[in-house]
C-alpha cells in the first residue's frame, strides 16, 4: 500500500524533475551565461538537496517499476514475498543513492 | 454504456469501457517497453550528469556533441517522456474525477510532455550541430 503509493509519489516527482534536465541542457544551448547560472543553482546546498532526492526517486520508481516486471511474471506476489520485495526496493533505493553520491559527489 | 454499480464484473466485461477502451492495453504494453528501455539507459545518465555537473560549456559540449551521446540522450529523454505521460494519465484517470477537469488534465499533461520534449530535442540538437 505505501509502497504502491511511493511509487506514484516519486514518479510524479521525476515528471517534475524531467524540467531540470531540459532546463540544464537548454542553458547550455543557450550560452555561458546561462550555464553558469543554472550550474550555480544547481550546485548551492539547496539544488544539491534537490538532486539527491532526484537521485533517490529515480533510484525507487527503477526498481518499484523491476518489481513490478516481476509481478507481471508471477513471481514474488505471494504474502511474505510481497514484504521482503518491498524492503528490497527500499533498502536497495537508498543504498544505490548512497552509493552514487559517496563514489562520484563526496570522493570523486 | 456504463452501469450504476461498478464491480469486477464491469470492469471485466470489454463491452462497459471501463477505463479507456482505445489506449489502455497500448499503455499498459508503452509502460512496459518504455520502463525497460529506461532502466538500460539509467547507467548512462547518471554517468553523464555526474561527469558534467558543474562543468563549464566546453567541457559539456565535447561530451554532449558527439553524435551517439546526443543521440542516446535524446533517445533517453523522449522514452521518458512517454513513460511519464502515460503514467500521468492513469494518476489522472484514478483521482480527477469530474469529466471537464479530467479532460482539460489530460491536455495540459500531453503538452507539458511535449513542451519538455521539444525544448529538450532542440537544446540537444543545437548543442550536436552548431556547439
Amino acid at each position: 500500500m505505501a509502497m504502491s503509493i511511493l511509487h506514484r509519489a516519486t514518479g510524479i516527482a521525476l515528471y517534475i524533475g524531467t524540467l531540470l534536465l531540459v532546463i540544464w541542457l537548454a542553458a547550455a544551448a543557450i550560452g555561458v551565461e546561462a550555464l553558469d547560472g543554472v550550474n550555480g543553482l544547481y550546485g548551492n546546498w539547496f539544488g544539491q538537496l534537490v538532486l539527491f532526492g532526484y537521485t533517490w526517486a529515480l533510484f525507487h520508481h527503477m526498481l518499484g517499476g523491476l518489481r513490478h516486471f516481476l509481478w507481471d511474471n508471477i513471481i514474488g506476489m505471494e504474502p511474505g514475498e510481497r514484504e521482503k520485495l518491498a524492503w528490497v526496493n527500499l533498502v536497495g533505493s537508498i543504498v544505490l543513492t548512497l552509493l552514487v553520491w559517496t563514489i562520484f559527489v563526496w570522493v570523486g | 454504456m456504463r452501469e450504476k454499480v461498478i464491480t469486477t464484473k464491469t470492469i471485466a466485461n470489454p463491452e462497459t469501457r471501463y477505463g479507456d477502451g482505445k489506449a489502455a492495453t497500448r499503455h499498459f504494453v508503452v509502460q512496459r517497453w518504455t520502463g525497460a528501455v529506461n532502466v538500460l539507459l539509467v547507467g548512462f545518465l547518471v554517468w553523464l550528469v555526474v561527469r558534467l555537473a558543474g562543468a563549464d560549456r566546453a567541457e559539456m559540449i565535447s561530451i554532449v556533441a558527439n553524435p551517439i551521446a546526443g543521440i542516446v540522450l535524446a533517445v533517453l529523454l523522449v522514452v521518458a517522456l512517454v513513460h511519464m505521460r502515460i503514467g500521468m494519465v492513469e494518476i489522472i484517470e484514478d483521482y480527477v474525477l469530474d469529466p471537464r477537469t479530467n479532460r482539460l488534465s489530460l491536455m495540459l499533461n500531453t503538452l507539458f510532455c511535449l513542451g519538455v520534449g521539444l525544448i529538450g530535442v532542440i537544446a540537444l540538437l543545437k548543442l550536436v550541430i552548431w556547439g
